[in-house]
């Protein structure tokens, strides 16, 4: 019912629409077209990764994701528009601010991984607020420690490094979705483990920055 | 003609100066006057039924202390809580007005401070179009980067006070880097250190092939020359009270005698070790005292570490170590104080980068957006970020975040909103800017009200909310009723600024000031367009001497004489008049000429082809 420029966030995410309004050109990205550079109205189905142009994945290559996003952005960007009529300004600011909302969101590791868990029918960290089996004894001997050996630096690195290898954890999980596809059960438990997986990560962080400013 | 008029005019609105510049094929240039001055001191006088502007206004302030206004930037979308603090320094009188706004009371009138920002737009508008000789509608207006929205409406509500089409709200240190970086090709990581006369801001940016994105941004909107001005202001005061008197008062005439004091000494520390005030409090009794610099200073520290706290902040939000920071680019006259510049080059490791005039730098870059716009510089991309969170009022007063600061703009969030009782027709959403946890403790950016909901039961309506930040920072609000697919109807009520309507009636109310810009415009457009008929006949009655006959030639002779004496008079439609004449009377030359090029170019072709 709405044509929001926000994407709507199911897991049955078909294609874009195909053809540049203006030229006809196949569409690399839904929202500027490689051939002519007219801008494309932003499908409701559109996804973060569509309007990018890349593929629905977690491994994302940063440099191309920002080449991207510039590219777009070239085109897209209001202060090339200024001279247009209304319909299309308003269209520039629509795509650009789309543009800019989703290499915000899939420019950082943990923020993609929630969108893709959304996107795969996930549950949200309202919905699931578990971590993962072990993470609360762990950070009960962490406060022990830090009880024991008021040590800053080394406790901010220590929390650090644990919440790198957190993040690095996620692609292994992610993979496991691929693998799976075949068994629902088993599915919807990966996808779970995942919710909990973010969770932790998203209470180290806090941790890090705490650890930070104090 | 057109293209002329489109011409888009960058101006840097300053607390303490502000000045224009214009984007050229050969760059950005500044406006300048017959003196080859380009700074304005940001100061307007109303005294003997005339309003002034400039360094006229500043050169009598001592004599007219209420009715010189000064600083008003700091004034700009702000409450009178917000501003408490320094009234007490300013010289001229602040009042209270409805909507949690200010007003300037100037001989009796209350005046917004977007009215009197419209006048300082004004008087760099006229100097640019005097000095290109042609109107000017559109204007790029730069801003600090860490202004929240309301004191952005403000700005742009100033612009379309005072006549201007404002294209764009640019960031001050944006535009600092875009004059900065604009003929380097190099990719660099930079980070702007802008202390103003009233604000600071510090941006960090990757400039890159044409790119320029802001990272991160960080700043203090009430920070800057006029504070380090107000230490001196007051050691000098409280000096002055504990020789002469414990209740001693300082009226306006002296407060402002000491503002100018403290901004020359100010001045004077940063080339010399000491500097001597000297101030006259009448019945024989006088105040003198040398400053050093290490006294200045110790005092100027607080509000130094404030600003080095805001640049560690910025490094961190835009995740760049300060190895990372390939160059320090200083703007802002304060920056030419040595404890500034001796603790920004210890913090970032490095010498900053002064080569460029650090009052000039931000207007140049204004110019720059102004040529992008124009679409003269299709080859530069500017990101810029929102330098404040944007969020809602949720239950228990907490503030809920929609769009985190330092998200690229355009950016926008949308939320759903329903109904707590049956039937009810109106929901209220208080929207807010800051960092904080509280409600208090974040900028009240005002009242969004959703009406006309379909009356359902509690719970059931469903109306998402999208709230955009436009590429000026400032944000719209749109809402749709999902089950209904209808637009929600809003109301928005500013906290701090002038609602929609009154902005209209002060536009309307400004119809005198308008109707003498229109004949103003009127005039520098008829001036051009004759001068370009003069110079069209001219040169067809040297081409084609012998094309009209003696009757005719004695008419157009006429019309040229009159004409050319119209174009120095001030009668729009006197000159007017006596273009039409001219224009008719080389009516028959014309016809010749366009018969001279018919008959050259025709020669061999059949006619059929013209």
């Amino acid at each position: 019912m709405t044509d929001s420029a926000q994407p709507v966030r199911d897991k049955a995410s078909p294609g874009v629409p195909a053809k540049c309004i203006a030229c006809n050109h196949e569409l690399n990205s839904p929202v500027v077209c490689d051939y002519c550079h007219t801008l494309n109205p932003i499908h409701s189905l559109t996804d973060y990764f569509q309007v990018l142009g890349v593929d629905r994945r977690l491994d994302l290559d940063a440099d191309q994701l920002r080449k991207k996003f510039l590219a777009l952005n070239r085109h897209a960007h209001p202060d090339f528009h200024t001279s247009d009529t209304p319909e299309v300004r308003e269209l520039s600011l629509r795509v650009a601010s789309t543009v800019n909302d989703a290499y915000r969101t899939l420019s950082d590791p943990v923020s993609r991984a929630e969108y893709l868990l959304e996107l795969l029918g996930g549950p949200s960290s309202a919905a699931d607020k578990s971590t993962p089996d072990g993470l609360v004894a762990e950070m009960m001997d962490l406060q022990e420690q830090i009880d024991e050996a008021p040590d800053k630096t080394r406790l901010a690195a220590t929390l650090q490094a644990r919440l790198d290898r957190m993040v690095d954890g996620l692609g292994k999980l992610f993979a496991r979705i691929g693998a799976d596809a075949a068994c629902e059960a088993v599915r919807q438990s990966t996808l779970r483990e995942i919710r909990h997986h973010l969770n932790a990560i998203s209470y180290l962080r806090r941790l890090v920055t705490l650890s930070e400013s104090k | 003609m057109t293209t002329d008029n489109d011409i888009i005019l960058g101006i840097d609105l300053g607390t303490s100066n502000s000045l224009g510049a214009v984007f050229t094929p050969g760059g950005p240039e500044l406006i300048r006057d017959a003196d080859g001055a380009a700074l304005v001191p940001s100061i307007i006088a109303f005294a003997n039924g005339k309003v002034t502007v400039g360094a006229v206004a500043k050169a009598q302030a001592v004599l007219n202390p209420l009715s010189t206004v000064y600083s008003i930037k700091r004034l700009m979308g702000r409450s009178i809580a917000d501003v408490a603090a320094e009234l007490g320094r300013l010289a001229y009188h602040v009042t209270e007005s409805d909507s949690d706004s200010v007003r300037v009371d100037v001989n009796g009138e209350g005046l917004s401070p977007q009215e009197l920002s419209a006048v300082i737009l004004g008087e760099i508008r006229r100097r640019a179009e005097a000095a290109l000789g042609q109107p000017i509608r559109r204007a790029v207006i730069t801003v600090p980067a860490y202004f929240d929205d309301a004191q952005r409406q403000a700005t742009r509500d100033a612009g379309r006070i005072a006549g201007l089409q404002v294209e764009r709200i640019v960031n001050e240190p944006t535009a600092a880097a875009l004059a900065y970086g604009l003929d380097r090709t190099a990719a660099a990581t930079i980070a702007v250190y802008d202390l103003g006369g009233g604000t600071f801001d510090i941006s960090i940016l990757r400039a890159e092939n044409g790119v320029f994105q802001v990272l991160s941004t960080h700043g203090d909107t009430h920070l800057g020359g006029d504070d380090l001005d107000g230490e001196l202001i007051d050691l000098i005061t409280s000096e002055i009270r504990e020789r002469f008197g414990e209740h001693l008062s300082f009226p306006p005439a002296t407060r402002q005698a000491l503002r100018q004091f403290a901004e020359a000494t100010k001045i004077r520390l940063s080339s010399e070790p000491t500097a001597t005030v000297q101030v006259d409090l009448g019945e024989g009794r006088t105040y003198e005292r040398t400053v050093t610099r290490e006294e200045f200073e110790q005092r100027a520290a607080q509000w130094i570490d404030r600003t080095i706290d805001a640049c560690r902040q910025a490094l961190a939000d835009a995740g760049v170590a300060v190895e990372d920071i390939d160059e320090v680019v200083m703007v802002g006259g304060c920056t030419r104080v040595p404890l500034v510049r001796r603790r920004v080059g210890e913090l970032f490791g490095r010498e900053p980068y002064t080569a460029i005039n650090p009052d000039e730098v931000v207007a140049l870059g204004a110019a720059v957006q102004a040529g992008i716009l124009a679409g003269m510089q299709r080859d530069v991309l500017l990101l810029d970020v929102t330098p404040l969170s944007l969020g809602i009022e949720t239950l228990g007063g907490a503030m809920g975040k929609l769009i985190m600061r330092n998200s690229t703009v355009p950016c926008k969030a949308s939320e759903v909103f329903t109904t707590s009782v049956d039937g009810q027709t109106a929901v209220d959403i208080h929207v807010l800017q800051g960092e904080r946890e509280l409600v208090a403790d974040c900028r009240s950016l005002g009242r969004v009200k959703l009406t006309d909901i379909p009356p359902m039961p509690a719970g059931m309506p469903r109306i998402a909310v999208t709230f955009l930040i436009d590429a000026n920072g400032i944000l719209h609000v749109t809402a749709r009723e999902q089950r209904s697919g209808r637009t929600a109807g809003i109301q928005v009520t500013p906290a701090h600024g002038l609602t929609t309507d009154q902005v209209d009636t002060l536009v309307k109310d400004s119809w005198v000031n308008a109707i003498e810009d229109m004949t103003a415009h009127r005039l520098i457009d008829l001036r051009n367009e004759s001068e370009r008929i003069l110079a069209a006949i001219d040169k067809a009655l040297a081409r084609l001497p012998k094309a009209l006959t003696p009757p005719q030639r004695k008419i157009l002779d006429a019309s040229v004489v009159m004409l050319k004496a119209k174009i120095g008079g001030d009668d729009a439609d006197e000159l007017q008049a006596a273009m039409t004449a001219a224009n008719d009377a080389a009516g028959p030359l014309t016809q010749a000429q366009m018969d001279a090029v018919l008959n050259k170019t025709a020669k061999g072709k059949p006619i059929s082809d013209f």
